[in-house]
């Protein structure tokens, strides 16, 4: 299939989505994928070897690009189109990938259901009454909704993985500096990790290793190779997989645990073992991340100030502060003004040492935790991705701590940097469920790998009781 | 800690963010909320000497520090708000408060 072809079939399911009300992209245009695909057709005619010649990806509207607008779905930023480009995205174009649009998000990528758009909230692809998940629920939804085969998402606190679980579909966050965050719009940068979803594991394999490896755009990115995973093994046989207790609660939802009793089954069948293992830190994750990453985002969202780009208004005193005031006060939604909020005021005189510098000191024994299961010889963690299926819009938004919790099982890993990825694992009414594999430090090639064995045995849509 | 109105108009005032009379009762009961949800960190036992854990690499590789021009694909005037003359333009600074 050519380019062209490809970028008429993706035009024709972005319409179709749009026609839905799923309401899962901002930006894109047929204009703009026909363009791309000309350019793509005429570097393969000329020889050029593209891995990803005329593969459509949806981009999260966190992730900039400079042919169309960047809002991270916040009024503040209507408007703004960046005069650079990610480095993710540039990578993308240079293996011949088609922008095919920019996604709706969680404002800031602050959120855990994607209603807290100032574009309005993302429909599930299966209950429009539910939502996808969050922040990248624009990107999650796509990509279920087969409008596109791949997408990137943006992590901070699992905002990934999450949605990849409740909408159905595979989710992959690298390890930390694996992906340059260049042209990432930052949220809390010692968190933050460009992610990909993908149908499969091997199509987010595809993507991921086109972006990945170092940038000296990026201080943070590490000095290592490009990801790239092997085919998927035929055997898991000397392959260690630990079931940290603490992921697996006695309330924990019945269809949740029997679904993930088959992916442990799985495992044992490709002839590798299972074992129980204990992360006695991990209730603490979400306070934790509920600290550093507001604190680092109120430090980072400080440059939206209404001088430079995007929205201005003055108040009523009509001085440069009353500028700022106005222009964030009226800019920013709620969730991103709470967050604000709470960073400032765990950062401020007084209150320093009791939340901000007391939570970094739990992130280490978070991490602590993980290396210490790591290096008894365990290779990979497997966990349910969410405690529960994708809950219904409205259901969470007037309680800010009840939808935090919806990331208890994803946080840890931001926190310490780890790769981890989200693969289906059926579906309990019809809603789908997640399993989620961690891994060590640079452990992303076999944790993929491992993923795509998995895939093969676990139905995606068995219904599971 | 309890938060109340005092602590949420002084970080919304660090924060240079406009928080009005209308929404300030369910701002003052949300972050509360929050800040609750967090202090269950104080019952964590930790060595008072653990330093904060940063993912990524070891060092952190700094740049020469030298100027280079930036490739920017539209220039910086088309996105502010008012720009002119190489400045972007703002209101006059008023008088700064004492904080």
């Amino acid at each position: 299939m050519s380019a062209a072809d490809s970028a008429r079939e993706a035009a024709a399911a972005l319409e179709r989505c749009d026609a839905l009300g799923l309401n899962a992209t901002l930006h894109w245009s047929a204009e703009l994928l026909d363009a791309q695909a000309a350019a793509v057709d005429r570097r393969a005619a000329a020889g050029e070897v593209l891995p990803l010649a005329g593969v459509p990806v949806a981009i999260k509207d966190n992730i900039v690009t400079a042919d169309a607008p960047t809002t991270c779905a916040s009024r503040i930023l209507e408007g703004y189109t960046s005069p650079y480009e990610a480095t993710a995205v540039t990578r993308l174009r240079d293996a011949g990938a088609l922008i095919a649009a920019k996604t709706n998000l969680d404002e800031f990528a602050m959120g855990s259901s994607t209603e807290h758009s100032a574009f309005g909230r993302v429909q599930h692809p299966l209950d429009a009454a539910r939502v996808p998940g969050g922040s990248s629920g624009g990107s999650a939804a796509l990509v279920a909704a087969g409008a596109v085969p791949a997408a990137l998402g943006s992590e901070t606190g699992g905002s990934v993985r999450q949605p990849a679980s409740f909408c159905g579909v595979v989710g992959v966050k690298p390890g930390y500096g694996r992906v340059s965050r260049y042209g990432l719009v930052a949220f809390g940068s010692s968190l933050d990790c460009v992610s990909v979803f993908g149908r499969t594991v091997e199509d987010a394999g595809r993507v991921l290793r086109a972006i990945s490896g170092p940038d000296p755009l990026d201080s943070t990115s590490l000095a290592a190779p490009p990801i790239t995973p092997g085919p998927a093994p035929a055997d898991l046989r000397g392959v260690r997989i630990g079931l940290p207790r603490e992921y697996f609660p006695a309330d924990l939802d019945p269809a949740i645990r029997t679904a993930l009793d088959r992916v442990a089954g799985a495992v044992r069948a490709l002839g590798g073992t299972v074992e129980d293992v204990s992360l006695p830190h991990t209730r603490y994750a979400v306070p934790t991340y509920y600290i550093i990453a507001p604190a680092e985002a109120s430090a980072n969202l400080a440059r939206f100030d209404g001088v430079r780009y995007g929205l201005r208004r003055i108040g009523p005193e009509g001085d440069v502060r009353s500028l700022y005031r106005a222009t964030r006060g009226e800019g920013f939604g709620p969730e991103v003004r709470r967050r604000v909020l709470v960073g400032t005021y765990v950062l401020s005189a007084g209150y320093y040492d009791a939340y901000y510098r007391k939570a970094q000191r739990v992130r280490s024994l978070i991490a602590h935790d993980f290396a210490e299961v790591f290096a008894s010889g365990v290779d990979l963690l497997l966990t349910p991705t969410t405690p529960t299926t994708a809950f219904r819009a409205g259901e969470r938004t007037e309680d800010p701590v009840a939808m935090y919790l919806a990331d208890i099982f994803v946080s840890a890993v931001n926190l310490a940097g780890l790769p981890a990825i989200s693969i289906p694992a059926g579906r309990s009414a019809g809603l789908p469920i997640g399993a989620q594999l961690i891994a060590p430090a640079m452990g992303d090639e076999r944790m993929i790998e491992v993923a795509a064995a998995l895939e093969r045995m676990v139905s995606a849509v068995a219904e599971v009781r | 800690m309890t938060i109340g109105r005092d602590e949420v108009l002084h970080a919304a005032r660090l924060a240079e963010i406009a928080v009005n009379e209308a929404e300030l009762e369910t701002l003052v009961a949300q972050v509360g909320r929050i800040v609750a949800y967090v202090e269950q960190l104080g019952e964590v036992t930790d060595d008072a000497d653990a330093s904060g854990f940063v993912a990524g690499p070891g060092e952190v590789r700094l740049r020469e520090d030298e100027v280079r021009p930036a490739a920017l694909l539209h220039p910086v005037a088309d996105m502010a708000p008012e720009f002119s003359q190489g400045l972007f333009l703002v209101p006059r600074r008023g008088v700064m408060e004492e904080e």
